[in-house]
């Protein structure tokens, strides 16, 4: 079957590059200045301490040997064990390096799995608020180019992307949080805490949309096929919902797999302004800690998604134009 | 109902272009009867197309439509209202263009998509009637396994099955009237055939009446009772289309009809003469691998090229004729050593060039030569005329100032004014292209120039220039061509042998007067009697138009590749594949039983 | 219908002049109201955060408690020249955006162009010549999509002071594949054009069909991308200093500035508030710029000039 054929070798390509990745990531960790292991005894302790706790991670060994135990353990689907996080939850840093409540790390997997069920509600509501603006304004600005839709979206997509998604962060937290009250802005009580910080995500998502549909609206209102069709019969609606659209939707999925890292980027950071508890605010304060294991879980976790999304891409462009197949 | 079912009076439409307005159809008048043909036929920028657009009143600015009146069927179209407009188009009138491959959306099927036409102007029909009615009319179109194919998207389909599939679309809604806007254009000459054969057959047993434009009358001929002659926005001239092609009372139509290349009467054909070999070819093949769809690493092997062999001589002109997927293109880049083929050998002047050192190889490349048919393509954007013509001196190491000078004579040999010398080359038409990558190709003096498909871009009057230039230039040079071309009128003007392709093999070779006139091949008669022409064909179309199409080059069939559409194949034909077998002097045929056939024809025609 | 009306079009002026492709795609972008609004936007702000801090004798850096939080004009209160107000320690809010200005373009514009040239590079190549090198180039360009950028910034510079040229570097790691796609897509496009083809049969080394066919049409649809990637820049450079890993005070970058400003929110809004509003405004200009371009560049394509 093509399909099978298809995911086969697309798997075997999304795994090498998952390969890749952890490699660089790893590798990137340790010759990086800035020890975990005097990290996680704390900074007062005395070198042999931090020697011995950097043997017991096994961080004094060569990084090609590190790596191959690791890929070791991975075999057996464990991502490993944070260096950092307690079972407990909380976070730590700074205590004296006998405190005994250090024991007892959490599983990298498990705080992962934790923590992404919320950016991805946190997508979804983005992603939501992103389609219900551009999509109308984008299909508007390519039916009638040059005209005030057309305009209209090039200034709101131009307007978006000048915005730093941080101080928009703290401007609407200011505005719409503490001088109006309207909606809640710091951390996590309930699905209204998502809201604003989707907005801020969204003002991201919108200028790419609004891009991508107006060249491509406009590009394919004029193909032969959409001019020939009044001709034929069809009625302007049925060509235009039918066939203009189902066609400008291809180059808006095909360029979704490219803007992915970018928007992770964006999530990372509005995480982190809202403090919203979530994998980017995980990853965070992961990178900031030295905690190895959680970063390279992550970063693995990060690469398996989006190869696996880039060929959902794939498979859902194909469905819409048969064309790809061949 | 009685009186003209298409009555057009005064119509006026003008272009509005950076300020300026131009009449582009210009107080049109015409009647089309219920059931009949009408050919008009008019050369490039002459207006019919809008003309055509006009009548289903699909003109949008800048185009304007400035006065006159569209009756069909009794009513006006340019004054109706949007319901009665809907009524009609699509319903009532049907419309076939030029493009069949991007007339439908390209990622859905062509059933659905027909059904969705139906559905539309006839919103009584239920899915499954209409379904029936495009599978019915997919069987009178011939489309094979029309069950199948109705779900297939439309770059499944070739250009001549496409525009099949686009004659149902037009048909399905039982139309009074049919406009067919230059539909066998793109089409192999062949394929060409078919579909005008199909639509006479169809419009005789349906009643339609069609409207058939063209830009060249020879096609209108072929099924149109009367014609109208457009030039420049205005009929100049109309009546049956025999007495015009006959007897042309206005001068533009008597310009029309004497460009049109003569093939069989009066004709002064190259006579082939005796001369050392420039070019030889020696059975050479050529297969790529495609990947296969459906499995995770398989390959089809393409087998372009199948075993070709011929000689061309200096000074000659060297014919290679075919249909699409015939090979041509392969060869081309072989004899070009852009590929390599892989078996045979390609030798120059006496060398292999299989055997050269690369830097010999270089050095060798002076003497031959490439142009190709695109002429917007072929020239970088960037670049000015006058450097485009240094470049392939300087490639070679010549240096600025004598470059210079060199592209300078060519410029004037070919025709191109000084004035373009610094200019890029934006806005300059397709035979002036051309001319500057014949001046480009000049410039080196080789010795054999592979022209391909050089001159199909152009209209007849660029064509017929460049053509008389092409043979100057070989009288003050001394060059061989290779013309490598689908148009039989401009091979039959032009070489003194010919060589007719089929699935990547030879079928005939022979010089031009053996080839026209006594062409033992089933295929080149086949090619022959589709050229559309207003002299009488020596091989009527009733007698040798071959059905259906050329099989695919990844399943041949076994024995004679021809045998599947062949007239005359019998049982030998399955197991033996014919080589070239020799008819005397240096014309050769790949068919077992030519001899036999010929007799037939002789025995026919003296009936 | 459009085949129509380009059979019976009139060779508009710049073709009449002989203009390239790039030319023209800049000369109808010049003729765009939004293009001029942009750059005469941009070209203003550029200006001032160039010359102003020379010939002002206002210090960004100094501190000064007598004039501090001042709010900015027409709120009441406001002291000229202090015509954005004031922050905690007495600093020009106005003179701190314009030298962070400063810095942003020093970054996003040098980003820009080391990841043009070392990524239309990669990409030409690996489009013209396929095969191995395509597939090469292609997977690296793969991994380093999948790496988000912010992970490699944080990762590289979350350590130790981080220097300029650092930042550079992970800008550039995380933008180059966008030009490399475009190159080679440009490349694939053109190899199998007639010119390629002829010049092949002349014997051409592939360098050369390079450089002096295929390099020069690549220009128009990265010009644009260019522009709107040096709005991009800025944006991450600010995001990076906002999260303490750029360019450290008391050195002003946009960033830091409004990360400091994060705890003056209530009280004096105009801290935090200013140099986003500031940024807001330079990059809409210059984005402006960019999709005009963008626009300018798809009309040269269609032919329309």
């Amino acid at each position: 079957m093509f399909v099978l054929s298809f995911l086969l070798r697309r798997l075997l390509q999304g795994s090498l590059i998952i390969l890749l990745v952890t490699f660089i990531i790893f590798t990137l960790l340790r010759v990086v200045p800035g020890d975990p292991a005097r990290l996680i005894v704390g900074g007062m302790a005395p070198d042999e301490v931090v020697a011995m706790k950097a043997k017991e991670l096994g961080l004094d060994r060569p990084i090609p040997v590190q790596f191959v135990s690791y890929l070791g353990t991975l075999a057996t689907g464990d991502l490993g064990t944070s260096f950092v996080r307690p079972k407990s939850g909380a976070s730590l840093g700074g205590a004296a390096f006998d405190d005994q409540t250090r024991e007892e790390r959490a599983k990298v997997l498990d705080l992962i799995l934790a923590t992404l069920p919320m950016t991805l509600q946190l997508a979804m509501v983005a992603l939501v608020i992103a389609l219900l603006v551009a999509v109308p304004l984008g299909t508007a600005g390519g039916l009638y180019p040059g005209r005030w839709p057309d305009k209209l979206a090039l200034a709101l997509g131009s307007l978006c992307v000048s915005t730093p998604n941080f101080w928009l962060g703290i401007v609407l937290t200011l505005f719409l949080s503490v001088k109006l009250k309207f909606l809640p802005a710091i951390g996590y009580r309930g699905f209204s805490y998502t809201i604003l910080p989707a907005i801020v995500l969204a003002v991201e998502i919108v200028p790419f949309i609004l891009r991508t549909l107006t060249v491509s609206v406009a590009q394919v209102m004029r193909e032969e096929f959409i001019q020939l069709a009044p001709i034929r019969g069809l009625s302007r609606s049925r060509t235009i919902f039918s066939h203009a659209l189902g066609n400008s939707a291809i180059p808006l999925i095909n360029l979704l797999g490219v803007q992915l890292g970018m928007l992770l980027g964006g999530v990372l950071v509005i995480e982190f302004i809202f403090d919203y508890p979530g994998l980017g605010l995980l990853t965070i304060n992961a990178v900031l800690q030295r905690d190895f294991p959680l970063i390279q879980g992550i970063a693995i976790f990060i690469s398996v998604m989006f190869v696996a999304i880039n060929i959902l891409v794939d498979l859902i462009a194909m469905t819409i134009d048969p064309r790809l197949e061949y | 109902m009685n009186g003209p079912i298409l009555a057009v009076s005064n119509l006026g439409i003008d272009l509005q272009r950076a300020g300026e307005t131009r009449r582009v159809v210009d107080d049109v008048g015409f009647a089309l009867a219920p059931g009949e043909v009408l050919g008009l036929v008019g050369e490039a920028g002459s207006g019919k197309s809008v003309l055509a657009r006009a009548l289903v009143r699909a003109i949008s600015s800048p185009l304007e439509i400035v006065s006159g009146k569209v009756v069909f069927e009794g009513k006006d179209i340019l004054s109706a209202d949007r319901r009665e407009l809907m009524a009609i188009r699509g319903n009532r009138i049907g419309f076939i263009g030029a493009n069949p491959m991007g007339s439908l959306d390209p990622r859905l099927s062509i059933g659905s998509q027909i059904v969705e036409k139906l559905r539309s102007v006839k919103p009584g029909i239920g899915r499954a009637e209409a379904r029936e009615k495009v599978l019915d009319l997919f069987g009178r179109v011939r489309i094979p396994s029309p069950d199948a194919r109705f779900h297939e998207a439309p770059f499944q389909f070739s250009g001549g099955m496409m525009q099949r599939v686009m004659i149902v679309d037009a048909l399905v809604s039982d139309p009074s009237l049919v406009i067919a806007d230059n539909i066998t254009q793109p089409l192999d000459v062949t394929v060409a055939a078919q579909i005008i054969r199909l639509i006479d057959d169809l419009r005789q047993s349906l009643g339609t009446a069609f409207l058939f434009i063209s830009s060249s009358l020879p096609v209108a001929a072929q099924i149109a009772e009367r014609t109208l002659v457009m030039q420049r926005g205005r009929i100049v001239e109309k009546g049956r289309t025999e007495d015009i092609a006959a007897n042309p009372r206005q001068a533009y139509t008597r310009t029309l009809i004497s460009r049109i290349p003569p093939i069989w009467n009066n004709v002064s054909a190259p006579v082939a003469t005796e001369a050392e070999a420039v070019l030889k070819i020696d059975n050479v093949t050529r297969t790529y691998r495609v990947r296969r769809r459906n499995t995770f690493n398989g390959f089809n092997a393409v087998k372009a090229i199948r075993g070709v062999s011929f000689t061309v001589k200096a000074r000659e002109n060297f014919g290679i004729v075919g249909e699409s997927g015939c090979g041509k293109s392969t060869l081309t880049r072989l004899l070009a050593w852009l590929e390599q083929p892989d078996s045979g050998r390609i030798a120059f002047l006496g060398k292999d060039l299989s055997q050269l050192s690369s830097r010999s190889l270089t050095e060798f490349r002076k003497s031959f030569q490439l142009l190709l048919q695109d002429p917007y393509g072929s020239l970088p954007a960037n670049m000015p005329v006058q450097r485009m013509i240094e470049e392939p001196l300087l490639i070679h190491g010549v240096g600025k100032a004598e470059a210079a000078r060199l592209a300078q004579e060519a410029m004037a040999e070919v025709g191109l004014s000084m004035e373009f010398a610094e200019r890029l080359p934006v806005g300059l038409s397709g035979g002036q292209r051309q001319r500057i990558n014949i001046a480009r190709a000049l410039v080196l003096k080789p010795q054999l120039l592979i022209l391909d498909e050089t001159l199909s871009a152009l209209d007849q009057v660029e064509q017929a220039e460049l053509l008389d230039l092409f043979t100057r230039l070989q009288a003050t040079h001394g060059f061989s061509y290779v013309f490598i071309s689908h148009d039989l009128a401009l091979v039959r003007r032009m070489c003194h042998r010919i060589a007719v392709m089929y699935l990547g093999r030879i079928v005939e070779l022979a010089d031009n007067a053996t080839l026209f006139e006594r062409p033992h091949h089933p295929y080149t008669r086949a090619l022959l009697s589709a050229m559309p022409t207003l002299e009488d064909n020596r091989f009527p179309r009733s007698r040798y138009l071959l059905d259906g199409e050329p099989p695919s080059p990844i399943e041949l069939p076994s024995g004679c590749s021809f045998r599947s559409r062949c007239p005359r194949a019998q049982g030998d034909c399955q197991r033996i594949d014919p080589p070239l077998l020799v008819i005397d002097g240096g014309n050769a045929a790949a068919c077992l039983h030519m001899h036999e056939a010929l007799t037939e024809k002789e025995t026919a025609d003296v009936e | 219908m459009t085949d129509i009306v380009r059979e019976n079009a009139v060779p508009p002026a710049a073709a009449k002049r002989g203009a390239t492709p790039t030319q023209r795609m800049l000369q109808i972008a010049f003729a765009r109201s939004d293009f001029r609004i942009g750059l005469i936007g941009f070209g203003l702000l550029v200006g001032l955060a160039i010359f102003l801090p020379l010939v002002s004798s206002i210090d960004p850096v100094k501190i000064a408690y007598s004039s501090k939080l001042l709010p900015p004009f027409p709120a009441e209160g406001w002291k000229w020249p202090y015509l954005l107000g004031t922050d905690q320690l007495g600093r020009d809010v106005l003179m701190r955006c314009l030298v962070g200005l400063r810095y942003s373009l020093l970054i996003g514009v040098t980003t820009v162009v080391l990841m043009f040239i070392v990524g239309c590079s990669l990409g030409l190549y690996a489009g013209f010549r396929g095969g191995w090198a395509d597939a090469v180039i292609m997977r690296l360009t793969d991994a380093q999509l999948s790496i988000p950028m912010i992970i490699l910034a944080i990762t590289i510079l979350g350590v130790s002071r981080p220097t300029v040229p650092a930042i550079i570097l992970v800008l550039g790691l995380s933008g180059w594949p966008l030009y490399a796609r475009v190159a080679r897509s440009v490349a694939l496009g053109e190899r199998n054009r007639g010119y390629v083809l002829g010049e092949r049969v002349l014997g051409a080394s592939d360098l050369r069909i390079m450089l002096l066919f295929v390099a020069p049409v690549v220009l128009p649809p990265i010009a644009f991308v260019a522009v709107l990637d040096i709005a991009r820049m800025m944006i991450f450079e600010s995001i990076l200093g906002f999260l303490g890993l750029g360019v450290q005070p008391p050195t002003p970058t946009f960033g830091n500035v409004i990360a400091d400003a994060r705890k003056y929110l209530l009280n004096a809004w105009w801290i935090a508030t200013m140099p986003g509003l500031f940024m807001l405004v330079s990059l809409t200009c210059l984005n402006l710029m960019g999709s005009a371009l963008e626009r300018a560049r798809n009309a040269v394509l269609r032919g329309e000039a």
